[in-house]
């Protein structure tokens, strides 16, 4: 009975979640996700699964230099921040509304908590009290609002946020609606929405959120003048070299004291190789990320391996403003001449789990499995030749390095194999991200993200910011604009069948695998991998 | 004396005049500012918010209008945008500071990669640099030089045949290849000597040497400076040798050089006081041209020792089309190529009395 009284007043889907768990229905991952973006706080959502919220680590020990190798970009205004390793420098002091945590939850960080309304038109946002700015300021709800206005500018050049409070903007979708974004109280600001938007509540967690004081200057370098709610600031931020977080003094952190005094970011390039040989003589305590053959290695030096699993996915994309790739038959034969476990162990060294080609995965709350495909490699040269295509070169275009190379040369030798003509191209970083949306067929890595619709509303709509297949189909965005007004993960399902299943048979994707994340650590060092390689450095320390 | 440094700070003017303007008309190719503003705003922009960044970022227009800006002889450019901030060349904090600020009035720019002034990027990392080169010339000169004179001396000897075969071999392995032999074998905690090394206890951290220079930029040590200035150097050693050695061999079988054996001087005084220095006049000139050379090698030694020189900053000047700083970087290149060979055409003087200048 206890347990009834305390689940009352919460979200009714959550509830219903949480018999599905019991009945067996639904993993305790998915539950966790679903039921937090729902607006249960963490230790609610465990609750209401009959378990205790995992405690923190044994209080851990205060002190300590951490040093990460990473790469060392120039910072920008967060909301246009296009790296994780970005935000990573500027998360020491700027902190976010809400945090999405490696166990798929989310968690209120400058919001006690939140809750949505049935249809998730509405969402209620509780401010949380007590947190000051480190310059002595009170954090207040007139602050996030204004984080909102920050965030539904689409005048600002190569916003990362505009597109993503759609719900929240103007009717030109050019600035905040007046009237979507209000303060009722002190602790409370309410969202109005114009459509049903589930994604809010992982946006408000991404990357580029990152919550700014009133007086930061817009397109500005947050570290200029670090006023933030964090723990830490930064000491030094040298492009190319290195960023150094180190504990704002005098500073009370509303969250208690985060046990690193500093953080140093050290940049030496991305080589994979280096980082063997950094961590071989102890020059660095962890990496940002270890992939492919480096894991075994990495693993011989003695160091601890954490492992993220994730719905990060390599996507070999056909784009139909090509000549090459605009005939579906082409495109869905093409698609079928791969076996994606092949991909998998050869491309990734096995180092993930197999995709479906519709950019869905099994740890996306709504994913719906659909029935497995048959791939046919013999069917390539005839639809080729049916295309009047026998003769003609395909070129596929990938970076010139790390497991997108790998993979792109498995599924050109698989193509090959399969009489096709083939031309694998690899291009540095520097260039291949110049025309990432515009290659006739290329490989484009794509980082995880929360739910499935996240990366399909971005990706695959005729209006998609990301849409870098040509793809315009009416009907998947019909069924888009539908499954972004469901709430409830498993009424979004039968949707995800219908966006799934178009996907999938337009041809566009071979999408082998989805990629679990690795980064290594000394013994001793305290860190963790988060699926979006986000750095929590509170939840960090020396042992 | 005068007229000729006059005339080679002309030229040395002039070179640095054509040199910039080929790289401003490089890295303004249209798909290269597309590059910049893709970096500069965000990758993933459209291509209507590339176009307008490029002309809002002063990058519209013509190319010689906007290199007579960087000169600082046209106007530098100003605009006001739809929110009603002014950006111009020559606008700090939303205020027009001067009409003409190119490179003229000393203002360098900015960098678009380190969000610095040039000046400050190009002379902290010229400075890292020149620590590099400076370990690198007291390496390589001497034992350069010593290898030289002892094969030239007895041309055809045994001590010419070994230590010939040594100089061929080092300067036929281009940087980049004996950078990572040398990793391999003595930076590596799983390969090469370290791992040995270490189990006998005659090191106590895993591995011999550092396989990265990065630490070096705070604190040169043994330990992370080695391997970089070895790979520069014995390509060097083995090149320098070689001209040391032939010009050796040439002064050995001078008369006056016989005649000095006749009257009964010792092998040692006439390799000394009379052979010596008129071999060192034609390594002299090598020597000199190390240092152009040197700034081209430090590009590849620096990028795979992750090093924060100058030679790195170029990559990333180069790889991310950070307009001033090329630039910036070209003329700092002119004026080493151009000063290193004043310097070594003085020298001359002193070194030879037959050579004059002017």
């Amino acid at each position: 009975m206890k347990l009834f009284r305390s689940l009352s007043g919460l979200h009714p889907a959550a509830q219903m979640h949480a018999e599905e768990v019991r009945a067996g229905k639904l993993s305790r991952r998915e539950f966790l996700s679903r039921a937090t973006a729902l607006g249960v706080s963490t230790v609610a959502a465990y609750n209401m699964i009959g378990l205790a919220a995992p405690a923190m680590a044994q209080e851990a020990k205060v002190g300590g230099i951490l040093r990460c190798a990473m790469e060392v970009k120039a910072l920008k205004d967060p909301r246009t921040a296009d790296w994780p390793q970005i935000s990573n420098v500027y998360r020491g002091w700027l902190e976010y509304l809400i945090q999405y945590n490696p166990d798929g939850s989310f968690e209120g960080r400058l919001l006690e908590s939140w809750e949505a309304n049935a249809d998730a038109t509405e969402y209620t946002l509780k401010v949380r009290q007590g947190v000051t700015w480190n310059n002595g300021d009170a954090f207040t709800a007139e602050d996030v609002a204004r984080q909102f206005a920050r965030w539904c500018d689409a005048s600002v050049e190569g916003s990362a946020t505009a597109s993503r409070f759609l719900g929240l903007m103007d009717a030109e979708g050019k600035a905040l609606r007046e009237g979507a974004v209000t303060v009722v109280d002190a602790a409370t600001v309410k969202l109005t929405l114009t459509s049903s938007d589930v994604a809010v509540v992982p946006n408000l967690a991404d990357y580029p959120c990152a919550v700014v004081h009133s007086s930061f200057v817009d397109g500005s370098d947050p570290a200029a003048t670090p006023i933030g709610t964090g723990p830490y600031v930064p000491k030094e931020v040298s492009v190319g070299q290195r960023a150094i977080l180190v504990r704002a003094e005098g500073h009370t952190w509303w969250a208690g004291t985060a046990p690193l005094d500093e953080v140093h970011y050290i940049d030496f390039g991305t080589d994979a190789s280096a980082m063997v040989a950094l961590a071989g003589s102890d020059e660095i305590d962890t990496c940002y990320e270890t992939n492919g053959d480096f894991i075994s290695q990495m693993d011989a030096l003695g160091w601890k391996k954490l492992e993220a699993t994730t719905a990060a996915t390599t996507v070999f994309r056909m784009n139909s403003l090509s000549d090459t790739y605009k005939d579906k038959a082409v495109r869905q034969a093409i698609q079928l001449a791969i076996d994606p476990q092949a991909v998998l162990d050869i491309g990734l060294a096995g180092l993930g789990t197999l995709g479906e080609n519709h950019h869905a995965c099994s740890v996306h709350p709504e994913y719906f499995a659909l029935p497995k495909q048959t791939m046919n490699a013999a069917g390539l040269a005839a639809a080729l030749e049916a295309a009047g295509m026998a003769e003609t070169e395909l070129e596929l275009i990938s970076l010139d390095g790390g497991f997108e190379f790998d993979a792109s040369a498995n599924i050109a030798a698989q193509l090959t194999a399969a009489g096709a003509k083939v031309k694998h191209t690899a291009m540095p970083g520097s260039t291949f991200w110049n025309d990432w949306q515009k290659y006739p067929f290329s490989a484009t890595g794509w980082n995880h993200r929360p739910l499935a619709v996240q990366n399909m509303s971005l990706a695959y709509t005729s209006t998609g910011s990301w849409n870098e297949t040509g793809m315009a189909n009416p009907d998947f965005d019909a069924a888009m604009a539908r499954a972004l007004a469901l709430a409830d993960a498993d009424a979004r399902r039968a949707e995800m069948e219908t966006l799934e299943a178009i996907l999938q048979d337009e041809g566009y994707l071979i999408q082998p695998y989805w990629r679990s994340l690795f980064r290594h650590a000394k013994e001793g060092v305290n860190v963790d991998m988060h699926p979006s390689f986000e750095h929590h450095h509170y939840k960090w320390s020396l042992a | 004396m005068l007229l000729f440094v006059i005339k080679r700070f002309g030229v040395m003017v002039l070179t640095a005049l054509a040199l910039t303007f080929v790289v401003f008309y490089l890295t303004n190719l249209p798909p290269n500012l597309e590059k910049l503003a893709r970096t500069e705003g965000s990758v993933r922009m459209t291509d209507q918010a590339v176009a307008d960044w490029i002309v809002q970022n002063g990058h519209g227009g013509s190319v010689f209008g906007r290199y007579a800006e960087w000169l600082g002889v046209a106007p530098g450019w100003a605009l006001t945008d739809e929110k009603g901030v002014l950006r111009g060349r020559c606008v700090t904090n939303q205020v027009q500071t001067a009409t003409y600020c190119g490179v003229l009035q000393g203002n360098w720019g900015t960098s678009t990669v380190f969000k610095k002034p040039v000046l400050d990027s190009v002379i902290e990392k010229l400075g890292q640099t020149a620590y590099l080169m400076a370990a690198v010339m007291l390496v390589m000169v001497p034992t350069s030089l010593l290898i030289g004179v002892m094969s030239g001396m007895r041309e055809g000897s045994k001590t010419d045949r070994v230590l010939s075969f040594f100089s061929i071999a080092t300067t036929a392995t281009p940087e980049y290849v004996s950078g990572v032999v040398l990793v391999a074998i003595f930076a590596s905690a799983t390969t090469g000597l370290s791992p040995i090394l270490a189990e006998w206890g005659w090191i106590d951290r895993k591995t011999l040497f550092l396989g990265t220079a990065t630490s070096a930029q705070d604190n040169i040590t043994f330990w992370n400076f080695t391997l970089p200035v070895m790979t520069i150097a014995t390509y060097g050693i083995g090149y320098i040798a070689r001209m040391t050695r032939a010009s050796m061999a040439e002064v050995m079988t001078a008369q006056y050089i016989r005649t000095a054996r006749l009257k009964g001087a010792t092998f040692r005084s006439v390799v000394l006081k009379h052979a010596l220095r008129n071999a060192l006049i034609a390594p002299f000139t090598v020597i000199m041209l190390q240092f152009p050379w040197l700034l081209n090698g430090v590009v590849i030694v620096e990028t795979l020792f992750n090093y924060k020189g100058f030679g790195w900053t170029l990559v990333q000047a180069a790889g991310n089309n950070d307009i001033d700083l090329l630039l910036g970087c070209a003329v700092v290149a002119v004026f080493v190529v151009l000063v290193t060979q004043l310097i070594s055409d003085i020298g001359y003087v002193f070194l030879n009395p037959r050579i004059r200048l002017a």
